[in-house]
């Protein structure tokens, strides 16, 4: 980058619930990923547990405190700040996150981007189905010419959040002990030993009596004073949980078709071949095979029989698909967006609230 | 936690802000009189810094070096700091040189994690030689930018034109000779004569991005190959290399230390510094600390009897004068009002502060030089104040409630008693204390220099079970000697009652005898 835009950067977040990616604009890369959490009352609370919008309060006021004196080394007085956000981002939290930076920390502008629309500016497209696969739940919304397509999104439940309870499931039915886990240890086996298997495997392994050679086992050392079995099974099946049908037949992939189902039959296709994959959950090996394999499976359905679609053709971003939401905030606040489209200082004090999403000044096409 | 003599932690003074902190941890602000805590002043970062190497940095070298110290690298396995250690090389053939070549590598203590492990050639110079590795994806991710830059500046461009062509309309269809070539090609249908746009620049369209069908993201071989946990790197370990995110430990890269800040700390109301270190790294001195300890007087628990739900009992408190005034102090109800001086500072105030330019420059801020520039215009003064109105509301943060409940009641004694101001040489001279000072022996139990032994008596609430903490306050007046605006006035020094709560951590409750 140039030195003389290097002056000029501006902070970019995106404050997810488990990870907060955090750089700036212009940049390739987040400069750090860490945790979504703050030390508060004396000890580290997810930001995302409040209890009130007073805690709240106060725990973004630690938490930003730490962006701006702990990561960007900067002031925050005066100065623009770009933050990426899903659609699903409760409104008591982008209420107090505006409040916490335009009256405590007294910043310039704000410029708020959603996480999907922003996605597909690191592949210079205009047309994509997104899903985004996070911690907490998993969001698919298709953006057709620079337009989120809103009537035709879906969301469930489904992420590293219910992953780890699946895992932690697995885990108790081998091991005594594994129902008092720490997240992170689950994280850990989850992100060290387990993989997105298979569909014939996991059809077999869903028997009562599999009639394959299951994956090596492995023992994984907990806090130095006793060992987990982490056998095969539990590697492979841990996952499985975001293809498994639930009550109302509902699962990741029908997340997709549901959502193309949606939207007009002449855009069926190209979205079909324009799939973008961001969040970390999205980064498991073989989750993507998979997810192309279980597509074309629950094509043979006869809920999706007027879909009429061939093939799915997936994206790779310039990026590891935890960061691709950031990353296109980067990209979108190096532009004139920053000074235009921003919600100034002025302009929120005059009602002292963020306008909704629908009428953002900002939420039109592409810039 | 049990009300002792060192412990600090039970004595709590409520901050204008309405958190509860210790006195340890308050601020006072001279110029506005009040006190202050790190949540409600403003924070600014003053020097950049590398905690190791203590280098210091100008904050514009800071950034271009994206925050990360040159020459310090922290362990990618555990985040310790590395260590740059000397190897020396024979070398291969005994007689080309006698010579021993120095070379370094980097190493872990904590961990024993070192450069060598990942492959990594050791290096001839000890410093600012490791190498630095890029994205791969940078130069693709830098089109992108470019053409969303030019795209924009084309269609504000073409808003341009479009505006233009509007007013071009409206006077054409008011001109004299009645129908335009415009208004003929609409009404017998043929379209607009666009001109072709010619941005400045012609911008650089950038491939899109191609999906593809063809996935190949399994590994076959994690079916039958049992895994070295040891081998496969954490996700804290990943999420250092953010660009990267290696899954093997062989991948892993020292990772350049960022580089640490020293803040200064500045009040909201009249933007006087209340904390401002000094600049070298190695100083731990500051230039301007105006800590709350210097200028408020300390209260501390001595002893109290046991407490007993709705009996009364006696609490003996330590009162310290800091400052080189002496002070009065009195007790008032924990719930009597405070009053709180109004956000925006008044004329006289600013004129007051500028005088003082040269203990703080930086404290001038753009409206009030507007103010003192003079133009005395009707329209100026209006946009002025709405400017400091904004900004005051900008900047004010609204006091809170106390969080706190008060289950203990004090007797407010009446009478107020005088603490004699530190002189620090009465410290040694044990002998030969006379003071003529007319106590309430009520009040005072016993008195030394600068501090007084003051009885209070309390009484816990009457339904208070066995066992709860024990919570009382007061609200603490004492005279201040403002001694800022004598050295600016050469005026004999303020003074002036300034009230704070208090609030007390007695102990838990204890059961009838
Ligand atoms: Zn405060
Ligand atoms: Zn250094
Ligand atoms: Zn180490
Ligand atoms: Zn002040």
């Amino acid at each position: 980058m140039p030195l003389y835009e290097v002056e000029k950067s501006t902070i970019v977040l995106d404050i997810g619930t488990a990870y907060t990616k955090f750089g700036f604009t212009g940049e390739p890369v987040p400069r750090s990923i860490f945790r979504t959490q703050v030390k508060s009352k004396g000890q580290l609370r997810s930001l995302l547990d409040y209890q009130d919008s007073q805690d709240l309060y106060d725990m973004l006021v630690d938490f930003f405190h730490d962006i701006y004196f702990k990561y960007a080394l900067n002031s925050p007085k005066d100065k623009p700040i770009v933050i990426v956000e899903s659609l699903l981002c409760p409104i008591i939290f982008r209420e107090s996150v505006a409040k916490v930076l335009f009256k405590h920390y007294g910043i310039s502008s704000l410029l708020l981007l959603s996480s999907h629309l922003v996605s597909l500016a690191t592949l210079a497209v205009e047309t994509a189905l997104v899903l985004d696969v996070g911690y907490k739940e998993a969001v698919c919304i298709p953006i057709c010419y620079g337009l989120p397509m809103i009537n035709a999104w879906q969301s469930l439940d489904l992420g590293s959040c219910s992953i780890h309870r699946n895992l932690q499931s697995l885990l108790y039915e081998k091991n005594s002990g594994a129902e008092s886990l720490s997240e992170w240890i689950l994280e850990d086996i989850k992100v060290r030993c387990c993989f997105v298997t298979k569909r014939s495997r996991a059809e077999q392994l869903s028997l009562s009596k599999p009639e394959l050679g299951p994956c090596p086992e492995v023992k994984y050392p907990v806090e130095g004073n006793s060992i987990l079995r982490v056998t095969g099974t539990i590697r492979e099946k841990a996952y499985e949980i975001l293809f498994d049908e639930d009550n109302d037949h509902l699962c990741l992939p029908t997340m997709i078709l549901d959502a193309l189902m949606k939207v007009n039959v002449d855009l069926r296709n190209q979205l079909a071949e324009n799939i973008l994959l961001i969040g970390g959950t999205t980064m498991a090996m073989g989750f993507k095979s998979r997810l192309k394999e279980e597509l074309l499976h629950h094509m043979k359905e006869e809920r999706y029989r007027k879909l009429n679609i061939k093939c799915f053709k997936f994206h790779a971003s310039p990026s590891k698909e935890n960061y691709t939401a950031w990353l296109g905030g980067a990209i979108y606040g190096a532009t004139d967006w920053l000074n235009t489209k921003a919600l100034t200082k002025d302009e929120y004090f005059e009602d002292n609230r963020l306008p909704d999403w629908s009428d953002l000044k900002y939420n039109t096409r592409r810039p | 936690m049990s009300a002792g003599f060192l412990d600090i932690d039970c004595v709590k003074y409520a901050c204008t802000c309405g958190l509860l902190k210790t006195l340890q941890q308050l601020y006072f602000c001279r110029y506005c009189s009040e006190l202050r805590c790190t949540f409600c002043v403003s924070h600014e970062v003053d020097s950049h810094f590398c905690g190791k190497c203590c280098e210091n940095l100008p904050s514009a070298e800071a950034r271009v070096k994206k925050n990360r110290c040159v020459n310090c690298f922290i362990c990618p396995s555990c985040r310790q700091e590395l260590s740059t250690r000397a190897a020396s090389k024979q070398p291969a053939n005994p007689e080309e040189s006698k010579a021993t070549k120095r070379t370094y590598y980097l190493s872990c203590l904590c961990c024993r994690w070192s450069s060598r492990d990942i492959g990594l050639p050791d290096q001839t110079a000890a410093t600012g030689s490791w190498p630095k590795r890029e994205s791969i994806h940078s130069n693709r991710i830098q089109e992108i930018v470019s053409m969303y830059k030019g795209l924009q500046e084309k269609e504000k461009l073409d808003k341009e034109f479009f505006k233009k062509k509007q007013k071009e309309k409206i006077i054409s269809y008011t001109d004299k000779t009645g129908i335009t070539a415009a208004a003929l090609r609409k009404r017998i249908g043929l379209p607009e004569d666009k001109p072709i746009l010619k941005p400045k620049n012609a911008v650089k369209i950038v491939t899109p991005s191609k999906a593809d069908e063809n996935i190949d993201d399994f590994d076959e071989e994690v079916l039958t190959k049992s895994i070295n946990l040891l081998e496969i790197t954490s996700i804290d370990q990943r999420l250092l290399q953010p660009d990267v995110q290696p899954k093997e430990i062989s991948n892993i890269f020292p990772i350049q230390k960022i580089l640490s800040i020293k803040r200064s700390l500045r009040c909201r109301r009249c933007e006087h510094n209340v904390s401002k270190p000094e600049y070298n790294p190695n100083s731990i001195k500051f230039k301007i600390q105006l800590f709350a300890y210097y200028h408020i007087p300390e209260v501390r628990i001595v002893t109290v009897e046991p407490l007993r739900a709705g009996q009364a009992c006696e609490l003996i408190l330590k009162f310290t004068n800091p400052t080189q005034h002496q002070t009065t102090v009195s007790f008032l109800p924990f719930d009597s009002p405070i009053e709180v001086k109004e956000a925006i500072p008044e004329e006289g105030a600013i004129s007051q502060e500028d005088s003082l330019e040269e203990l703080d420059k930086s404290s001038l801020t753009p409206s009030k030089k507007k103010s003192s520039s003079g133009t005395k215009l009707m329209s100026l003064v209006d946009t002025h104040i709405t400017l400091t109105t904004s900004r005051s509301s900008a900047r004010a943060l609204s006091p809170r409630s106390i969080a706190e409940s008060i289950n203990c009641t004090v007797d407010i004694p009446s009478s107020t008693f005088i603490l004699p101001p530190r002189d620090d040489a009465a410290e040694y001279d044990d002998f030969n204390e006379v003071h003529n000072i007319q106590d309430d022996k009520k009040l005072v139990v016993w008195r030394k220099s600068n501090k007084a032994y003051i009885k209070l008596v309390v009484t816990p609430n009457e339904d208070m079970p066995i066992d709860t903490t024990v919570t009382t306050g007061f609200t603490m007046s004492h005279l201040y000697t403002n001694t800022i605006a004598s050295v600016a006035d050469n005026k004999k020094p303020q003074k002036f009652n300034h009230n704070m709560r208090v609030i007390l951590k007695l102990g838990k409750s204890v059961g009838l005898n």
